[in-house]
C-alpha cells in the first residue's frame, strides 16, 4: 500500500512539475527543433581520473561502442548518435555540475553515468530539475523511484537478497554469523540496514552479526581482518562477510584477508560490489571461492555475450581503449543495455523528449549479454535482470555459481528498511 | 590390537555412505558411479566427495591410488566431464580408466559450491595423508586437516599414524588425533586433548572449551573440571597476551607505512621549507619502478625474479631521486621566496606525474608477484599472527631510518644538511654551497619517496593515484613531529599507527581518523612547533 500511494504521489508531483516546467522550457524547445537535423547528443558522467577512474573509465568506452553499433545500423529516428565525454573527477558534486553542464549547455538527450550511489543522488535534483534523463548502470541500495532516472542495474532484492539467501541456505554454506564492513556512505548503510531488517524477519538474533565501516579509499585492513577473524571465533554458526567497501578498498581487503591465512572455506566473503576488475592484480589462488551478484557475469554463456566480449575485444583493439579487452564487468553491459533500451524507447515513441521517451518504456525488452531477456514495465523505470551469483576463480574471473530461472520482477522499494 | 583397526575398519566403511557395499569391501566401489557424482549436481557432488574421504580410510591401496587425484582434480577445475564420463585434463587421462584420451564434444567443469569446496579440501587431504607419496605432501595435507579438526572422520588419524614412516610428521598425526578427541568417550583422553589444546589458544579453542562447562562430564568429573577450568585460563592468557602483541605489531606496522611516506618529506619540508604536494606521486613512481624492475627480471632472469623487491631498491631510490633533483633545478629553486607559489607548483608536478603515468601505464592496478619472504604468516600466540609483508616493511623502515639517521648525522653532507636548515645565511657565509645541499637534500627526499613506494606496493594496491593516499597521512606526521627532525617523524609516526590501531576496534576507522585528527590539533594548539622543535632560529 505505501509503495502505491508513493508511487502515486510521485507520478502525481512528477505530472505537476511537467506541467509547470514546459512553458518556462518553451526556447529550449525551440531550440532543439532547429537542431533536428544534426545528430542527436547523449552525455556520459563517468570518472577518468581519481579513485573511481579504474572501474568508471571504461564505461564511456562502452557508451560509445553501443553508440556506433546503433549508428552502424542508421542511427535512432534517422538521426545519428554523437556521445559526449566528461570526467567528474571522482568528485561527488562535479557529477551534478557535468549533469547540469550537458543538460542546459549540450541539450544532451539522455544520461548516462554514475557508479557510487552518492554520485547519483547529487545527480537526482539536476535531472529532475531539468527534466533530463539518467540511466544508471550500477546495482544499488533501491529505495528510490525518479521519473527522470533509469535504474538499468537490480535493486538489493534482486541482487544482494538471493546471494545472501544462498549463503544461509543448506546450498551455500548454512551461514549463521554476518559481518558487514562497508565504506561509509548511503550505499553500504542502506544495503547493511535493509539487511539488518532481513534478518530480523528471519528471526536472526542481532548478536549475529556486526556492522564496519572504513573512509573512502581505506587501504590499512589489519586491525579489521583482526576483528573479523575474532568474530568467526566465538563460534554459533559459519560465519560470512558482507563486504560493501567499494574502489582500491576491495583489492587492499582482499589482499590482507587472504595473507592471514583465511580461506574461501573458513569465511566467505560476499563481495557485492567486486568485480573482474578489482582481481586485476591480484594473487586470486588464494581468493578462490568468495563471491559477488551481479546481473552479469563474465563466464555467462550464450551468443549475445560471445558476441558482446568480440566486439569489445574488437573496439579496445581499434580505438586502443585503455583498459583490458579480455575483461568484461557487469557495469559495462548494463550501460551497454542503456544505450539500447535508450535507443529503442526513443525509436518507439518518434521523439527524443524525455517525456516521450518516458512514455514508451512500457514493454521494452532487449537480449542481453548476460543471456537474459531484459524488460521495462510501465509502472516503474527499474528494468527486470537476471541474478548471477560468482565465484572467484584462479584465473582472476568469476565461475557462475547459482543463476536465477528468469528475470525477477525489481522491487523498488525494500520493506526491511 | 588387529580387532580395534578391523573395527575402525568396518567403522569407517559404514560412514563411507551409500556408494561402498557395507557388506563386501572397498573392492566393490563403483567407479564409473563415482565419477558420474563428481559431474553431477551438488547434492551428487557432495556425495561423491564423502566417498573420497571414505576411501583416504578403509578403501585398499589400489582405490586409494586411483581416488588420490580426483579430489584436487575437481578442486582446480581440472576435470573435464563429456557423455563418456570424464576426463581429468592435466594427465589427459580417463577418469575411470586411466587410458589415455581427449575430452569428447563439448566438456564441462563442474564449478565447486562452497559448502562443497570445503568438503573437498578435506577429502583430498585426507586422501594425501594417506596416499601422497612424499613427506612434505603428507604434512601439507595434515595442516590443511588442522584447519577443521571437526570434521577429520574419527579414526583416520589413528590409522594414518600407524601408517605413517616418518617419525617426525607421525608425532604430529599423534597429537593431532589427542586434540581432536575432545568429544571422544574416554575422560583421560578428553583431558589429554584439552592441554593440547591449551597449548595451542586462540579464541576458537576458547569457545570450544568454554562449551564443555556444559557438559555432563563437568559437573560428575572433578578432575575433568579442573583440567576445563585451567585450560580455559591458559587460553585466556594467551589470547590477552596475544591481543597485546597483535595491537603493538598493528601499530608499528602501520608506523612504519607512515614513517615511510613521511621521512622523504621531512627531509625536504624541513630544510627548504618547501610544501611538496608531488611527494605521494614519488611513492607511486617508486612503486612502478618496482614494478618494471619485476618485469625487467621476468624477461633477463627469471630465477631472480623472487628477489625483485631486493634488487629494485637501487633502481627505485636513484630514479625517484633523478626526478627529484631534476624538479628542483627546473623549477622550484625559482620559487624559494615564493612558497605559496612552490606549493603550487609541486601540485601541479603532482598532477602531471599522475596523469602521465595513467597515460602510459593505464590506471588499473599492477600486477606483483608475491615472493615467499612477503607471503602469508606465522600463528605466534592467541590470535596474532605475524604477516610477513608487514614485517618487511617494518624492517624496511627500520634500515632506512637507520641509513638516512647516519646520513645525517655522521656525513659531511648530513652535516651541510643540518648547518643549512638551523641557519641558511650563516652556512652560506662560512662556504657551505647552499644551492647545491638543496638539490641533494631534495634528491634524498625524493629517493626516501622511492623506497616508501616499493615498501609498500607488497601491502597496498599500485595504481596512479595511490600517492594520494599518503600525502595527507605523512603531513599530518610532518606536522605533528616538528618540522625537520628525524627523531620526530619517527615518534610521531609511532604515536599516530599506534593510536589509530588502537581506537579503531573500539570506534571503528571512520571516528579513528576524526580523533586522531583532532589529537594533532589539540596537540598544535599547545605546542605548534611540534614535538620535537629545532633549536635555532627560523626565519
Amino acid at each position: 500500500m505505501v509503495n502505491i500511494t508513493r508511487r502515486s504521489l510521485l507520478q502525481a508531483s512528477g505530472l505537476a512539475a511537467v506541467g509547470l516546467a514546459s512553458p518556462l522550457s518553451a526556447p529550449a524547445f525551440l531550440r532543439n527543433a532547429q537542431a533536428q537535423s544534426g545528430p542527436v547528443k547523449l552525455g556520459c558522467l563517468f570518472s577518468s581520473s581519481g579513485t573511481m577512474a579504474n572501474l568508471e573509465g571504461r564505461l564511456n568506452h562502452v557508451v560509445r561502442m553501443a553508440a556506433d553499433e546503433i549508428n552502424a545500423k542508421g542511427g535512432v529516428n534517422g538521426r545519428t548518435i554523437d556521445v559526449l565525454v566528461s570526467d567528474p573527477a571522482s568528485d561527488w558534486p562535479l557529477y551534478a555540475q557535468s549533469a547540469k553542464q550537458m543538460l542546459q549547455q549540450e541539450k544532451v538527450s539522455a544520461l548516462f553515468g554514475c557508479w557510487t550511489s552518492v554520485s547519483r543522488k547529487t545527480v537526482l535534483p539536476v535531472v529532475e530539475q531539468e527534466n533530463g534523463l539518467l540511466y544508471y548502470p550500477l546495482h544499488f541500495e533501491g529505495d528510490e523511484n525518479s521519473k527522470n532516472v533509469v535504474y538499468v542495474n537490480s535493486p538489493p532484492a534482486s541482487s544482494v537478497l538471493p546471494a545472501v539467501d544462498y549463503l544461509m541456505g543448506e546450498e551455500g554454506v548454512s551461514a549463521k554469523r554476518f559481518f558487514m564492513l562497508g565504506s561509509d556512505y548511503v550505499w553500504p548503510r542502506t544495503i547493511n540496514k535493509q539487511l539488518k531488517g532481513y534478518w530480523k524477519s528471519k528471526g536472526i538474533p542481532e548478536s549475529a552479526w556486526k556492522e564496519e565501516y572504513v573512509p573512502f579509499g581505506f587501504s590499512n585492513f589489519q586491525t579489521l581482518v583482526n576483528q573479523i577473524r575474532a568474530f568467526a571465533d566465538e563460534g554459533g554458526g559459519q560465519p560470512v562477510v558482507v563486504l560493501t567497501v567499494v574502489g582500491n578498498s576491495i583489492p587492499d581487503f582482499m589482499r590482507e584477508f587472504a595473507n592471514q591465512g583465511i580461506l574461501a572455506t573458513d569465511i566467505p566473503v560476499l563481495g557485492l560490489d567486486m568485480v573482474e576488475a578489482d582481481l586485476e592484480g591480484l594473487d586470486t589462488a588464494k581468493l578462490v571461492g568468495h563471491l559477488n551478484c551481479w546481473a552479469y557475469l563474465q563466464n555467462a554463456k550464450g551468443p549475445a555475450n560471445e558476441a558482446f566480449l568480440k566486439n569489445w575485444a574488437a573496439n579496445v583493439k581499434a580505438k586502443s581503449v585503455p583498459f583490458s579487452g579480455t575483461v568484461s564487468i557487469d557495469p559495462m553491459v548494463s550501460a551497454y543495455d542503456s544505450v539500447h533500451l535508450w535507443a529503442m524507447a526513443a525509436a518507439k515513441a518518434g521523439s527524443f523528449d524525455v517525456p516521450e521517451v518516458t512514455k514508451a518504456f512500457a514493454g521494452l525488452t532487449f537480449d542481453c549479454p548476460s543471456g537474459y531477456t531484459i524488460s521495462m514495465t510501465g509502472e516503474n523505470n527499474y528494468v527486470a535482470r537476471g541474478v548471477f551469483i560468482g565465484s572467484v576463480n584462479d584465473a582472476q574471473g568469476f565461475d557462475i555459481l547459482w543463476q536465477s530461472k528468469d528475470t525477477p520482477k525489481p522491487v523498488p522499494f525494500s520493506p526491511y528498511g | 590390537m588387529k580387532l580395534a583397526r578391523f573395527a575402525l575398519l568396518l567403522a569407517g566403511l559404514l560412514a563411507g555412505g551409500p556408494f561402498l557395499a557395507p557388506a563386501a569391501g572397498a573392492q566393490a566401489l563403483d567407479r564409473a558411479g563415482l565419477i558420474g557424482n563428481l559431474c553431477g549436481n551438488a547434492g551428487a557432488m557432495g556425495e561423491a566427495a564423502s566417498v573420497l574421504t571414505g576411501l583416504a580410510m578403509s578403501g585398499d591401496d589400489a582405490d586409494r591410488a586411483f581416488a588420490a587425484p580426483l579430489a584436487r582434480a575437481v578442486i582446480d577445475r581440472k576435470l573435464a566431464c563429456d557423455d563418456a564420463g570424464a576426463v581429468l585434463t592435466e594427465s589427459g587421462l580417463d577418469a575411470v580408466t586411466r587410458t589415455p584420451r581427449a575430452a569428447a564434444g563439448e566438456a564441462r567443469t563442474p564449478v565447486l559450491s562452497l559448502k562443497n569446496r570445503a568438503v573437498y579440501e578435506l577429502a583430498d587431504a585426507a586422501l594425501a595423508l594417506r596416499a601422497a607419496p612424499t613427506v612434505t605432501q603428507r604434512a601439507a595435507a595434515l595442516k590443511t586437516l588442522e584447519r577443521r579438526p571437526a570434521l577429520i572422520p574419527e579414526g583416520l588419524l589413528d590409522i594414518a599414524a600407524e601408517a605413517e614412516t616418518d617419525a617426525g610428521l607421525k608425532v604430529e598425526i599423534e597429537t593431532l588425533a589427542q586434540t581432536a578427541a575432545l568429544n571422544a568417550a574416554d575422560p583421560a583422553a578428553r583431558i589429554r586433548a584439552l592441554a593440547r589444546i591449551a597449548d595451542n589458544p586462540s579464541r576458537r579453542a576458547l569457545t570450544q572449551i568454554s562449551a564443555l562447562t556444559a557438559d555432563p562430564a563437568y559437573v560428575a568429573n572433578p578432575d575433568f573440571r579442573a583440567a576445563v577450568d585451567s585450560a580455559t585460563a591458559r587460553v585466556e592468557r594467551g589470547i590477552a597476551l596475544g591481543d597485546v602483541l597483535a595491537t603493538l605489531y598493528n601499530g608499528l606496522s602501520f608506523a612504519s607505512i607512515l614513517f615511510m611516506a613521511a621521512i622523504g618529506l621531512a627531509i625536504i619540508f624541513g630544510l627548504m621549507g618547501v610544501i611538496n604536494l608531488a611527494q605521494g606521486e614519488l611513492i607511486m613512481i617508486g612503486a612502478y619502478v618496482t614494478w618494471l624492475v619485476q618485469q625487467g627480471l621476468r624477461i633477463v632472469a627469471p630465477s631472480l625474479l623472487d628477489w625483485y623487491l631486493v634488487l629494485a631498491i637501487p633502481v627505485a631510490f636513484l630514479v625517484t631521486a633523478a626526478i627529484g633533483i631534476a624538479l628542483e633545478a627546473s623549477l622550484l629553486r625559482h620559487l624559494y621566496k615564493r612558497p605559496l607559489m612552490s606549493l603550487l607548483a609541486t601540485w601541479a608536478v603532482s598532477l602531471f606525474l599522475m596523469n602521465l603515468v595513467r597515460v602510459v601505464f593505464g590506471t588499473q592496478n599492477l600486477q606483483f608477484e608475491t615472493p615467499f619472504y612477503v607471503t602469508g604468516g606465522v600463528p605466534v600466540i592467541g590470535d596474532f599472527i605475524f604477516t610477513w609483508n608487514r614485517m618487511f616493511a617494518i624492517v624496511f623502515a627500520v634500515v632506512t631510518l637507520a641509513l638516512t639517521w647516519g646520513l645525517v648525522r655522521r656525513t659531511p653532507f648530513g652535516l651541510n644538511i643540518r648547518a643549512v636548515t638551523q641557519n641558511r645565511e650563516m652556512a652560506a657565509c662560512i662556504g657551505i654551497p647552499t644551492r647545491r645541499v638543496d638539490m641533494m637534500a631534495f634528491g634524498l627526499g625524493s629517493g626516501l619517496a622511492g623506497l616508501a613506494g616499493l615498501a609498500l606496493s607488497p601491502i597496498y594496491s599500485v595504481n596512479p593515484q595511490m600517492g594520494q593516499n599518503f600525502i595527507i597521512d605523512a603531513f599530518m606526521v610532518v606536522v605533528l613531529g616538528g618540522v625537520g627532525t628525524i627523531a620526530g617523524t619517527v615518534v610521531a609516526a609511532l604515536g599516530i599507527g599506534q593510536i589509530n590501531v588502537l581506537i579503531e576496534p573500539l570506534w571503528g576507522a571512520v571516528a579513528a581518523k576524526v580523533i586522531v585528527l583532532l589529537m594533532i590539533i589539540a596537540f598544535l594548539q599547545w605546542r605548534p612547533e611540534g614535538l620535537f622543535a629545532v633549536k635555532g632560529r627560523r626565519k
